[in-house]
């Protein structure tokens, strides 16, 4: 079972990959530094990854993800130390990006009726959303088929070395 | 049941005679591309992963160089140097500093073809459905797949048809056409989705035109857009990979989720306002608004056709005093031609930059970065807040509404000019 504990960080429709990760910082490739810079281009979080404590759940609208194809995106946000995150729709790279490496992304429209800072507890396996705050509970969706055989092979690079050798 | 040709394309290289829309398939990759940006990451990890296994096949891999350059700082040098190397140890074709943007420079190599399945580090891949191929946006990971395996995973997508007819205004064109479907369809409005344009309008397009269209296809979320070859695009892609070029159909009862049509003859110029390229207004709208900065440029305006666009405008005239007006060829092969036609003469002349080909201000590469509160035109495609500089406002058009603001300093109808 992968359960998730932390407080929720809320942000907007449309969070685009120059507002998770600025291109300014696109020539990085250590990925400790890269999570120092996670969520920085959104205004008023320029320092969301020394506010961000380990587990934190990252909430956030439509289209989460949008613009560039930079995997940075997901990676920075994995290494600041975010344990998942819950969209109401994501972009489709950073979709495919996350499953690629593994990393867990789940949709739901309980983004709407979850305060800033709520602690959350999620169960990524049942595709429910607890709001340890109010009390109330929220369905998410779950990965399914190919993509759930990738993600629980920890990634896309794991899996195929598993199927190379299956043979 | 029909296919549509994204269809058919996906039944060639996975193998299968027939799929449907929502099958998972493993597809061959036919050109897998990475850049500066994203490249050294690709790279580390395939080396971390695969240690020193060769890559599966070098033909079907390319790097290229677009982001920062000449490289501006240690850093970029360093990552520009890790990609030669690895070129250099993989046999992979690597193409440097001086070519230009990327997706154009493996369209002008002969590396692209109609129905070829192509990913690449850069999500205006999707430009690439211009001349029919299937291309779309990738991150790290796929392509250190894609090199070690030659396959990646994709899910047949719902594909829409956009039908466009008639004659354009003049100094109206593809960018108008698209920020108007644009604005109707919404960034999110083919989110998993593909989109095939056709009809008339699409038919009398040139190549430059094509891309440009194709190239908006990204900021509506659609995973593909695909036009169908015409003669254009058969003698350009000929002339570029030696042909010969293969002619393919969507068949008649392909599953199209929905149709929509529209016509260009009464659309104005069309300028997408701060902060969203679905924000799209007449140009009529802005008329007046004060402009810092130009920009013509980027894989989706950095043709020839679009330089010529602008020259007709710039053409012995002068920028405003204070007006910065930068121009970008997008490859070496278009600078060459701008050039032999005295385009580069009309931009200085008139006080304009004009710099080396590549992404220039896009991704905050440079040069041209935004002071805040400064306000800019340009062609490129996206308009998020900070992506010319944090907290400088962007406007999106073409090259011919980018030009005439020039000359004024404001928001001006190239009509009008």
């Amino acid at each position: 079972m992968t359960v998730f504990k932390g407080r929720a960080w809320k942000f907007d429709d449309n969070i685009d990959t120059d507002q998770i990760y600025p291109g300014k910082y696109l020539p990085l490739t250590d990925k400790e530094e890269m999570g120092k810079v996670a969520m920085s281009g959104v205004e008023g979080f320029e320092d969301f990854s020394q506010r961000v404590s380990k587990g934190d759940i990252l909430l956030a609208g439509g289209n989460f993800g949008c613009g560039s194809s930079r995997e940075h995106a997901v990676v920075a946000i994995q290494y600041a130390g975010v344990s998942v995150v819950i969209a109401k729709s994501f972009a489709r790279i950073f979709y495919r990006n996350a499953v690629n490496l593994g990393y867990p992304i789940l949709e739901s429209e309980a983004v709407d009726h979850i305060g800033q800072n709520d602690e959350l507890e999620v169960d990524a396996d049942a595709g429910l959303i607890r709001d340890l705050t109010t009390g109330e509970e929220f369905p998410c969706t779950t990965l399914s088929g190919l993509e759930l055989e990738i993600s629980k092979a920890g990634g896309l690079i794991p899996y195929l070395n598993k199927e190379l050798e299956k043979g | 049941m029909g296919m549509t040709i994204i269809q058919k394309i996906i039944a060639k290289a996975s193998g299968n005679e027939e799929v449907a829309v929502g099958d998972k398939l493993w597809c061959a990759i036919d050109l897998a591309a990475m850049r500066d940006f994203g490249g050294p990451n690709v790279v580390l990890d395939y080396r971390e992963m695969f240690g020193d296994q060769p890559v599966k096949d070098p033909e079907k891999v390319a790097i290229t160089f677009d982001l920062h350059l000449p490289a501006r700082d240690t850093q970029v040098a360093n990552n520009q140097k890790l990609l030669r190397d690895f070129a250099d140890q993989t046999g992979v074709p690597l193409f440097d500093v001086e070519t230009g943007v990327g997706q154009h420079t493996l369209l002008e190599n002969g590396m692209v073809r109609p129905y070829d399945v192509i990913v690449g580090t850069d999500s205006h891949m999707n430009l690439l459905g211009a001349v029919g191929s299937f291309a779309t946006g990738v991150g790290t990971t796929d392509l250190v797949a894609a090199m070690a395996t030659g396959k990646l995973w994709f899910k047949v997508p719902e594909t829409h048809k956009f039908v466009v007819n008639g004659t354009f205004q003049d100094q109206v064109g593809a960018k108008d056409l698209i920020l108007h479907v644009l604005k109707d369809v919404g960034t999110d409005g083919l989110l998993y989705k593909a989109v095939e344009f056709e009809g008339p309008t699409i038919d009398a397009m040139d190549v430059a035109a094509r891309i440009t269209t194709m190239s908006m296809v990204t900021e509506m979320s659609g995973k593909i857009g695909l036009i169908e070859s015409n003669d254009k695009t058969i003698e350009y892609l000929t002339e570029a990979t030696g042909g010969p070029i293969e002619e393919w159909h969507a068949d008649p009862d392909a599953p199209y989720v929905e149709e929509r049509r529209y016509d260009v003859a009464d659309i104005p110029p069309q300028v997408a306002a701060p902060h969203s390229p679905d924000n799209v207004v007449s140009v009529e709208d802005l008329l007046g608004t004060h402009i810092d900065q130009v920009f013509v440029g980027s894989c989706t305006n950095g043709r020839v056709e679009d330089l010529r666009a602008a020259a007709a405008i710039l053409e012995g005239e002068q920028v405003d005093p204070g007006m910065r007006l930068i121009i970008t060829p997008a490859t070496q092969n278009v600078a060459k031609e701008a050039v032999r036609e005295g385009l580069y003469n009309i931009f200085i002349e008139a006080g304009a930059i004009v710099t080396n080909p590549s992404c220039a201000l896009c991704t905050i590469g440079h040069p041209g970065v935004l002071a805040e509160g400064d306000v800019t035109m340009s062609t490129s495609n996206r308009n998020f807040p900070g992506k010319i500089g944090k907290g400088g406002e962007i406007y999106l058009c073409s090259p011919a509404t980018a030009a005439a603001s020039a000359l004024y300093g404001q928001i001006t109808d190239p009509r009008e000019v």
